[in-house]
């Protein structure tokens, strides 16, 4: 958990916006730290939360989060934390085997065409309050989805708008029906193209997110080129605001990625430069 | 024109309000149904972006008129608690949606929005369906919701060719302020364009701010005033007025007065005169040096 | 994980058979040591060399275990071969095990062209430098009265026994003697011996892919790279090598079509690999024909799904042969991408523009950096021939040039 990342976005463990859509993006950089992040701070805010990692092992995040202080095997014996290991669980599918074990989550691989509703269907079962019976079952706080990263999904087969229908689905559970968060990661390459809605790539599906969620984080490299001492920039954007104010608020920071979390500062004023 | 589309539509009118990533059309139509719930009309709204909470959030008119068709909880039948489906969306579904609702008036649907049914349906049976729709029936007026950048332009351009008018948002220079682009048909044929500045206030009135009737001309309020290149220097290039006057009344040399200029151009008696006859080697054609030309 | 961390901090795909809490700290009396690995200093992390010691630098001290490195191949394939070469050649001198699969080569004539390693490298510098060297280290150490300093430093090896070294030099001119090469167990995959099936193809991945997948799960089984197997056996390290995935000859039209059919083989490929890898003993190198494939998009996917990702350029055949500039040099070496793996910061290399030289003796890569201009005439170099990034030294090089013209 980055502290002055809460201070940004106005949100501590213990008090933050319910029902949010929050849409982490970049552009030839790497936003999976801003992952870390909320996986730690919703951990922490005693939430119930759904992490599908797709991309890294469970022992990378495991190590990654008790940097930052969270125990992510503590967490998952628990039954706070339900993590869907996708490469672990892709190569019983990949390679078949006689017996197929595992979860049907990952079946989109078996057949890209199909969709997501089996990944949703995990999603709802596992973000969804067991029903009581179980003694001594702790009470946790709104869900929570993470998502590292939708866009591995499309580099497997799958099209953009299954991806689009999977997320709206996610949100109509999480965000409206349970009043819980959502974190996703979508990563783009390359310079926008000017050429939109012809190419069902990761920009279209980035639009199409942007369009469904209520706060974005788009970190993007220094304009200026390459540094050492700064990262990048990161760009916070905030989109549906309820009550007063209905314009979007935009904000942006330069940051720098440490050993054991990231400062965010306002451009032009890193230690380095100052 | 965006108050007078805001008052009231035509039988038979499709509004169209395009919108964009950098801002959100939502707003403004909400702006449009608390409008039409004002003049005391019934409101059918096909949810397919937003959940129902979400839209009814802030309406302060009554709601007894609205009506919410909710596809956004299951519009592909995912989970079985389907109210309303994105492959419903067609002439005959959608009237029978209506007419069970029991009213005498004919109604107002507000479809949020368009581009999520565009994902899923193709668009000519879409355009037909809007077509249908506007030839009357059930329905009064349709307004609908697109992304504009979610598709192809020609998708865009189609749906938007069936429309009467079509609005296109997008962000403003100051902080809520938005322009919106404005293009109405009329019955008659005549084609009205206009850009406007609004911004919507918290109980989804909207205010307009200014009027631009030119269509390429953009409002440019110079953010910051134009820094006098003047000011703050050790020496003074500034002029006094007496100074002023001096300096024009300068007599600057090799500039003649108007009095010897008259008198070098009119030769006077003695001076020397220049007679001039044409000769035939003065009649050099450019063209033609060796004045052979038979063209 | 077999590795003597002293820290926290768990090395990757680590599965202790134990249920323990994160807290535990781990001793040294549990672990074995893998010859040929040493830990990071960074985070812990257990690395093996891939063959050439600049590229070991560059990577923050080597490739993590577990981890893929993509090679995106110069326009001849001569210098991401030769890479290939080095990263197996490592493999047999320090004892690993090997997995080469390649469609074009038979794997058994890769093998055969792997350099030789250079062994006593340690002895020839010291009877130049240290004639006073009395006695040879093979006699007892202790005897060593006037070179008492040099007693600690490993002994000549000039037979292979077991290397201990971290990272090690080849001479290209020279292959590698067969005794050495054969010492190493090696497992090939060459797909014409491999006759396409006609079985149902799960997923985008095509035939050719899923069979060499398969083919690579079942060594890893076989030969106890998983590391869900118990740890009382001695642990050594698989390396893999892929060639020229994405070409024609692997039946994938990635390169051939601007707009390929399976689009989402190599991709679902490369995450299947990711898959075995971060849950076995092996590390993998893959070169990918990058020149060859058009969508920029589909290799921005591609290098995601690898973890360390380099490009060469060679200067071959281009117009930067003859660019004064570039004559010090054979290629630019681009880093595409470094892991950051269990920890949140990464490696980020100093400097982006790069250059490579291969010798007789060492693949160097070393920061571009403009020559000294030291010809007769006054050389203008216009803006397009530089590198792009270094424009350094033009200006005040001319100076030592012009003297010429200057006459007094």
């Amino acid at each position: 958990m980055f502290t002055e990342l809460n201070s940004i976005l106005n949100a501590t463990p213990d008090s933050f916006t319910q029902g949010e859509f929050i849409l982490v993006s970049d552009r030839q950089s790497d936003a999976s730290f801003l992952i870390h992040h909320f996986l730690s701070f919703y951990l922490r805010a005693r939430c119930k939360v759904c992490f599908l990692g797709l991309v890294q092992s469970f022992s990378h995040y495991s190590a990654i989060s008790q940097r930052l202080g969270v125990s992510l095997t503590q967490a998952r014996e628990k039954g706070q934390l339900i993590f869907l290991e996708g490469l672990k669980e892709s190569l019983s599918i990949l390679i078949p085997q006689e017996t197929t074990t595992g979860s049907q989550a990952m079946d989109f691989l078996r057949d890209p065409t199909v969709g997501l509703q089996r990944l949703y269907e995990f999603v709802r079962s596992s973000v969804s309050s067991d029903g009581g019976g179980e003694e001594g079952v702790e009470e946790w706080g709104p869900p929570v989805l993470l998502v590292d990263d939708v866009s591995v999904l499309l580099s497997l087969g799958v099209s953009a708008g299954a991806v689009l229908d999977f997320s709206h689905y996610c949100r109509a559970t999480v965000c409206s029906q349970l009043q819980g968060n959502i974190v996703m990661l979508v990563r783009c390459h390359g310079e926008e193209a000017e050429d939109d809605g012809s190419d069902e790539g990761s920009e279209w599906l980035l639009k199409g997110l942007t369009h469904q969620c209520s706060l974005t984080l788009h970190v993007q490299g220094l304009p200026t080129g390459y540094c050492r001492d700064i990262h990048g920039q990161v760009e916070v954007c905030w989109r549906r605001r309820r009550g007063d104010g209905q314009h979007t608020q935009k904000k942006l920071f330069q940051y720098k990625v440490h050993d054991k979390g990231a400062s965010f500062f306002a451009p032009g004023t890193s230690s380095a430069v100052l | 024109m965006l108050s007078e589309l805001l008052q009231g539509t035509d039988t038979g009118a499709v509004l169209i309000i395009q919108d964009s990533c950098s801002y959100s059309g939502q707003h403004l139509l909400k702006s449009f149904i608390s409008a039409a719930l004002n003049k005391e009309e019934a409101v059918h709204v096909l949810g397919f972006d937003v959940s129902e909470e979400e839209l009814k959030d802030g309406l302060t008119a009554s709601t007894q008129r609205l009506h919410f068709h909710s596809a956004y909880t299951d519009p592909l039948g995912w989970t079985n608690r389907t109210a309303f489906t994105v492959h419903q969306f067609c002439v005959e579904e959608l009237t029978h949606l209506l007419k069970q609702t029991s009213h005498p008036k004919p109604v107002t649907l507000v479809i949020d929005s368009l581009s999520w049914i565009l994902r899923h349906v193709s668009p000519p049976a879409v355009c037909k369906t809007l077509q249908q729709l506007k030839k009357g029936g059930a329905v009064r007026a349709v307004i609908g919701l697109l992304h504009a950048d979610m598709h192809q332009r020609g998708t865009v351009g189609s749906v938007c060719h069936l429309a009467t008018s079509v609005i296109t948002v997008a962000p403003g220079t100051k902080g809520d302020e938005a322009v919106a682009k404005i293009t109405k048909r009329s019955k008659s044929g005549k084609v009205m364009q206009d850009e406007e500045i609004f911004s919507i206030k918290g109980d989804f009135s909207v205010t307009v701010v200014s009027k631009t009737s030119h269509a390429g001309h953009r409002q440019t309020e110079p953010e910051e005033h134009q820094t006098d290149p003047t000011a703050n220097l050790t020496f003074n290039i500034r002029l006094s007025d007496t100074e002023r006057e001096a300096k024009e009344k300068l007599a600057l040399p090799f500039v003649f007065s108007k009095e010897k200029k008259t008198a070098l151009l009119q030769s006077g008696p003695g001076s020397g005169r220049i007679l001039y006859e044409p000769d035939a080697n003065d009649d050099y054609d450019q063209e033609d040096p060796d004045d052979d030309l038979d063209v | 994980m077999a590795a003597p961390v002293s820290s926290v901090g768990k090395p990757s795909a680590e599965r202790p058979p134990f249920s323990s809490t994160s807290f535990q700290k781990k001793t040294r009396s549990k672990l074995i040591s893998i010859p040929g690995t040493r830990p990071s200093v960074q985070n812990g992390q257990l690395l093996v060399s891939t063959g050439v010691t600049s590229l070991d630098y560059l990577l923050g001290g080597g490739l993590a275990v577990g981890t893929v490195l993509l090679i995106e191949e110069d326009r001849f394939d001569s210098y991401s071969r030769m890479i290939l070469k080095y990263f197996l050649a490592e493999g047999v001198v320090c004892r690993h095990e090997l997995f080469v699969a390649s469609a074009q080569d038979n794997p058994d004539d890769i093998l055969q062209e792997l350099p030789a390693p250079i062994l006593d490298d340690v002895a020839i510098h010291k009877p130049v430098e240290q004639p006073r060297l009395s006695c040879e280290p093979q006699d007892n150490l202790d005897a060593m009265k006037i070179a008492w300093r040099y007693q600690n430093l490993p002994k000549v090896q000039s037979a292979l026994a077991s290397s201990s070294r971290f990272g090690h030099y080849y001479d290209v001119s020279k292959t590698m003697e067969p005794e050495i090469r054969q010492a190493a167990k090696c497992h090939r995959f060459y797909l014409p011996e491999h006759p396409t099936q006609s079985s149902t193809t799960h997923s985008r991945m095509i035939e050719s892919y899923s069979a060499l997948l398969k083919s690579l799960q079942e060594v890893i089984h076989r030969e106890g790279f998983d590391l869900s197997t118990p740890m009382s056996m001695s642990r050594n390290i698989l390396r893999v090598g892929l060639h020229s995935l994405g070409s024609a000859l692997w039946n994938d039209d990635l390169s051939c079509h601007d707009d390929p059919m399976h689009s989402h083989a190599l991709t679902t490929f490369l995450y299947g690999l990711r898959a075995l890898l971060r849950s076995s003993l092996s590390v993998a190198v893959v070169t990918v024909p990058s020149h060859l494939i058009q969508d920029q998009a589909l290799m921005g996917n591609i290098t995601r799904l690898c973890d360390n990702a380099i490009a060469l350029e060679s200067f071959k055949g281009s117009e930067r042969e003859t660019n004064p500039l570039y004559k010090d040099y054979h290629g630019l070496l681009h880093v595409r991408q470094v892991p950051h793996l269990n920890c949140l910061a990464s490696q980020l290399p100093d400097h982006k523009d790069l250059a490579f030289k291969l010798k007789r003796k060492q693949f160097s890569i070393e920061r571009l950096h403009l020559p000294p201009d030291l010809s007769e005439t006054v050389s203008r170099v216009s803006r397009g021939e530089l590198a792009g990034a270094a424009a350094v030294a033009s200006a005040c090089g001319s100076g030592t040039s012009g003297n010429k013209h200057l006459d007094f």
